[in-house]
């Protein structure tokens, strides 16, 4: 891939990827470069590519439950959710509305824990560490309140169809609300940890911009089209579960912060908003929550024949933390569905990366991938080639380039 | 060599993921954040697999990450310790049947030390460490 | 916004008047759910395969959309693909889940790139050739997208036909290592009751 052979050619080629250690798809990036700018980006996704959907189509949509479980491990609840309305839909069922809050208020907590695990890692690629390691230590307070409600960490394994497998009695509110005044009162105290600390302004203002049209264009979900300035939100636009009867408004950082700007800075302030959102939303379902059951059908055999019988085609959506996730059901009167198309949030929100990063630096690479939540950096293992020279950087010296960047602007 | 020696103290662990849902993965890192602490003990998550003592392996080995784990097996210098994180990693877990998975992990490289769970608590994955290191002890009492 | 809205009714109206005929399936149905039951609107409509372009025109031109995700299925002698839009996001409750599905003969599986008109389809495009089988004409970017580099040609794990997931590429992760003389799997193990302990 080495553009001419000669040394110092320019542009020269550097791919990235696909081993890291952090989170999610491990994905493979080959970066054109002119000295330490990006020219052009193109990379490669399906390196955890496991065939989820074909696995699918060959399971009962039960047994399909507990595999939307595990599509993502931080969206633990929105793929379940997504795939649970859109089967519903198909079985013509109604939830109980009380179940449709238990799901909102899961799926409020997961987002709770899901931008304060971005919050740390962005500031963890920006090379600071003390606000990575307090961020996740307050992520552990909603991390006890999910593992109280579901009995899970992780993969909660709290929605089925129909309805969810546990419910929220009266008993554990007291412990819910201790959470919510927990966050309350750290809302302002982290706004201002991480929105006037000025080696994060420096790096973030005006890097990885993405613009409005761009963002349409390109068909971006979730905080990412938001801090574009697309006003869009899945729980405000259409309303399901217990979304519509919440009240609530897309978090738009002209709002908070006067402008739309549509780099990495905006996405952390939708974010950090964003976490107070949650609160409040838990607060309102607390507050009007339903009397009844939680499941339309809790014997199984008979909720299987139920699923067995269904026909025709849906689709579930949610918004989850990234963005919106979308379940395409089809079933025809068998065991398994016909069809199962899973769209995850970051499926749409990767394409923007060429975007985003043409025209940066190599040391703003890190903290302008994690910046659209990808599930995580993806900027583990670099090979620079230079005139033929095959260099290994690993992804500590690809953060050590952008720490070093971040101790350059603060003189 | 003798292993303890070299591994009495200070693991380095290098976090490698084959395709796992990110379940594991976020565990991981809760483990290594200040709840759990392990830095107290000088087990800490390193950048690069040739720095690390301890790889930890999730995930059920997707088609195109199989040449990598063996890749990144070689990398890590020896003496090392192989941690298997996760239930699909070992047994397929729900991803026991599909047509892109090359696993579990110990077909493709040894595993010593496998902590199962569908994601394992940190507790679990502190105590898969301290298990490794105990294995390490048991391998030279024996020599 | 100053964009006009329009009645889910009114879109499949301003559809069926475009393209009369060939507009083969037109349906709205509603949602409702939460405690005071919203009504979240989704509209399916089915085109001629040939008119799926001016469709998504159509629908550019009532309000830009937003491409979620091209869905497909193999419905034996045709393949089936959905495009699913949102349209009018940003309005309180207003949005509109819109999803046009064409029907391609599997003698002839191709169709034209909506990626001129949606930059953001290219994604989903790439997947549905890889996995679908789909030839998508004119397709800025045709390489595969999930599959590994070495993956066959002309296996198309969503296919459902010969073409689909052989039985020898399925690894059954479980069966590995497994010991000779540990018990079948349960189904198995249960019309043979007690001989398979041992």
């Amino acid at each position: 891939m080495n553009t001419g052979g000669k040394p110092g050619t320019v542009p020269y080629t550097v791919p990235i990827g696909p081993v890291h250690p952090a989170l999610k798809e491990p994905v493979m990036f080959t970066f054109k470069m002119n000295g330490e700018v990006v020219e052009s980006v193109d990379f490669a996704p399906g390196q955890t590519h496991r065939g989820i959907e074909w696995m699918g189509m060959r399971r009962n949509p039960v047994q399909i439950v507990h595999l939307t479980d595990r599509i993502c491990g931080i969206c633990g609840v929105s793929h379940s959710l997504a795939f649970a309305r859109a089967v519903e839909q198909i079985m013509g069922i109604d939830v109980p509305a009380r179940a449709d809050y238990v799901r909102t208020i899961v799926a409020e907590l997961e987002r709770i824990q899901s931008h304060l695990l971005w919050a740390g890692v962005a500031v963890h690629e920006l090379g600071f560490d003390s606000l990575f390691y307090l961020a996740w230590r307050v992520r552990e307070e909603s991390m006890d309140v999910i593992e109280y409600i579901t009995g899970n960490r992780v993969n909660y394994g709290i929605v089925q169809i129909g309805g969810v497998r546990r419910d929220i009695t009266e008993e554990q509110y007291p412990r819910i609300k201790r959470c919510l005044t927990y966050y309350r009162d750290l809302q302002d105290k982290l706004f201002h940890l991480f929105m006037n600390d000025a080696s994060i302004r420096m790096r973030c203002r005006d890097h990885g911009v993405l613009s409005r049209e761009e963002a349409i264009k390109l068909c971006v979900v979730g905080p990412t089209a938001r801090a574009s300035g697309v006003k869009m939100d899945v729980r405000v636009d259409y309303p399901y579960s217990a979304y519509g009867d919440m009240e609530i408004e897309p978090v738009m950082p002209d709002a908070i912060l006067g402008e739309t700007r549509g780099d990495v800075y905006d996405r952390i302030v939708v974010r950090l908003v964003e976490i107070g959102q949650s609160v409040e939303i838990i607060q309102q379902c607390l507050d009007h929550m339903p009397d009844g059951p939680v499941m339309w059908e809790s014997k199984y055999p008979k909720l299987l024949s139920a699923c067995k019988k269904a026909a025709g085609e849906a689709v579930g959506r949610h918004e989850a933390p990234r963005g919106e996730v979308l379940h395409y059901v089809r079933m025809d009167g068998q065991e398994a569905p016909a069809t199962w198309k899973v769209k995850g949030s970051s499926y749409s929100n990767l394409i923007s990366w060429p975007v985003m990063l043409k025209g940066e630096q190599i040391a703003d690479i890190p903290i302008i991938v994690a910046s659209i939540d990808p599930c995580l950096s993806c900027t583990d293992r670099v090979a620079v080639i230079r005139g033929g020279r095959r260099e290994v950087m690993t992804k500590e010296e690809l953060t050590r380039l952008s720490i070093e960047k971040t101790r350059r602007l603060k003189g | 060599m003798n292993p303890i020696q070299t591994l009495k103290r200070s693991l380095w662990v290098f976090h490698l993921n084959t395709g796992s849902c990110n379940g594991c993965e976020i565990e991981i890192v809760a483990t290594i954040t200040p709840r759990y602490d392990p830095e107290r003990f000088g087990i800490r998550l390193v950048g690069s697999p040739r720095h690390a003592d301890v790889l930890l392996v999730t995930g059920p080995v997707t088609g195109k990450m199989i040449e990598r784990v063996k890749r990144v097996y070689e990398q890590v210098p020896d003496p090392k310790v192989v941690m298997c994180i996760g239930t699909c990693g070992q047994s397929g877990g729900v991803f026991f049947d599909s047509y892109n998975l090359k696993g579990p992990i110990d077909d493709v490289i040894p595993v010593d030390v496998y902590v199962a769970g569908c994601p394992p608590r940190p507790e679990a994955i502190i105590h898969g460490v301290v298990t490794a290191i105990a294995k390490l002890e048991r391998r030279e009492g024996g020599a | 916004m100053t964009v006009q809205i329009l009645r889910p009714e009114e879109i499949v109206e301003r559809f069926r008047g475009a393209f009369g005929e060939n507009v083969l399936e037109a349906i709205v149905k509603e949602r409702k759910e939460g405690a005071r039951k919203n009504p979240a609107t989704n509209i399916w409509i089915r085109l001629k395969q040939e008119y799926l372009k001016p469709g998504i025109q159509t629908l550019i031109e009532i309000s830009f959309p937003h491409l979620s995700v091209i869905a497909g299925s193999d419905l034996g002698e045709e393949v089936e693909l959905v495009y699913i839009f949102s349209l009018y996001y940003g309005v309180r409750h207003g949005e509109y889940m819109v999803s046009i599905a064409v029907r391609l003969p599997k003698s002839d599986l191709r169709i034209p790139t909506i990626s001129d008109l949606i930059p953001g389809a290219v994604f989903t495009e790439r997947e549905k050739q890889e996995m679908l089988g789909v030839e998508v004409v004119g397709i800025p970017d045709p390489r595969r997208l999930f599959l590994p580099e070495d993956f066959p040609e002309g296996v198309y794990p969503w296919r459902k036909d010969e073409t689909g997931i052989p039985d020898s590429m399925i690894k059954n992760l479980w069966q590995v290592k497994r010991p000779k003389e540990r018990a079948a799997p349960p189904v198995e193990a249960k019309e043979k009751k007690g001989g398979v302990q041992e």
